[in-house]
């Protein structure tokens, strides 16, 4: 490109156009965030579904996996974000919401866990919708657009099923939700990938 | 009476390398030279200008004992580029009449 080219009014908001489209384009999710979070509740949930009947004692603690998890996750943003030239203030704002939603479960767990409240599992699939549906609307996204109104929906059902069923519940939430999404993006990342090289 | 296009945004790559910043919070020198297809010295005195006119911030870094040069646009550039915009805008309307 050249420096001191003068163009025309129509070449400049071409240019303008074109710039813009380049910034929103490069960069490409891995999908292995979700993929991970998809995987880790769909066990979780089926263990448990599983343990009614099992009665295994250490199955009890198999949610303690969410918590294991954080590690791998934190050096999966610390090298997404070391792969990205740029920072978009859209990064912040998600940035913001999927930190919010890790506290609001947290937090959530240990409300349910202090009243012993019985079922909760709504509680949760409502959560999970939150951020789906959002990351979903922001990115014209419709896997995880699905996925977030599929988690509500899944939410009203776990309202009227009981404990060990509504456990199916979550684990068919964390698919629609993270999982399936997850596949779409690593496709598409491995395609970009390929067009990059 | 039309609104006299802005000298420093009107040429090819300074206008590349705005439109670029100004749709992400900052960007590394490498993203923009990749993306404006421009060379590295070319790029720099590009960048030097836009940052003498107040338009872009340059920080210089170290990331993993490399040196890291971003970009970001500041407020009087926004302005300006919005100013640019709208010059062009009613240019272009003008001609269609």
């Amino acid at each position: 490109m050249q420096d001191e080219k003068q163009l025309t009014e129509a070449e400049s908001l071409q240019l303008i156009t074109s710039m813009i489209s380049k910034a929103k384009n490069d960069y490409v999710d891995t999908g292995i965030a979700a993929l991970m979070w998809g995987s880790i509740i769909t066990l979780c949930a089926i263990a448990t579904f599983c343990n009614y009947w099992w009665n295994i004692r250490w199955l009890d603690n198999i949610w303690w996996l969410t918590a294991i998890a954080l590690i791998p996750q934190l050096i999966i943003s610390y090298s997404e974000r070391k792969r990205k030239k740029f920072k978009t203030y859209y990064d912040e704002a998600m940035g913001g919401i999927w930190l919010s939603f890790a506290i609001t479960l947290f937090l959530l767990t240990y409300y349910t866990n202090l009243y012993n409240i019985p079922n909760p599992n709504s509680l949760f699939i409502i959560v999970y919708g939150i951020p789906t549906f959002a990351t979903g609307f922001s990115r014209r996204f419709t896997p995880m657009i699905i996925g977030g109104i599929a988690c509500w929906i899944f939410a009203i059902a776990a309202m009227y099923v009981r404990f060990p069923y509504s456990m199916l519940l979550t684990a068919a939430a964390a698919q629609l939700a993270w999982f399936i999404p997850g596949l779409i993006l690593r496709k598409r990342y491995r395609k970009a990938k390929g067009q990059h090289v | 009476m039309f609104k006299e296009l802005d000298p420093i945004l009107h040429s090819q790559l300074r206008l590349a390398v705005m439109s670029l910043l100004i749709s992400v919070k900052e960007a590394e020198f490498t993203f923009i030279r990749e993306k404006t297809n421009s060379t590295a010295g070319n790029l720099s005195v590009q960048v030097q200008k836009l940052k003498e006119a107040g338009y872009i911030e340059v920080n210089k870094q170290f990331k993993d004992n490399y040196p890291q040069t971003t970009c970001k646009v500041t407020p009087k550039g926004i302005e300006a580029f919005e100013n640019y915009v709208m010059a062009l805008q009613e240019y272009l309307q003008v001609r269609k009449q």
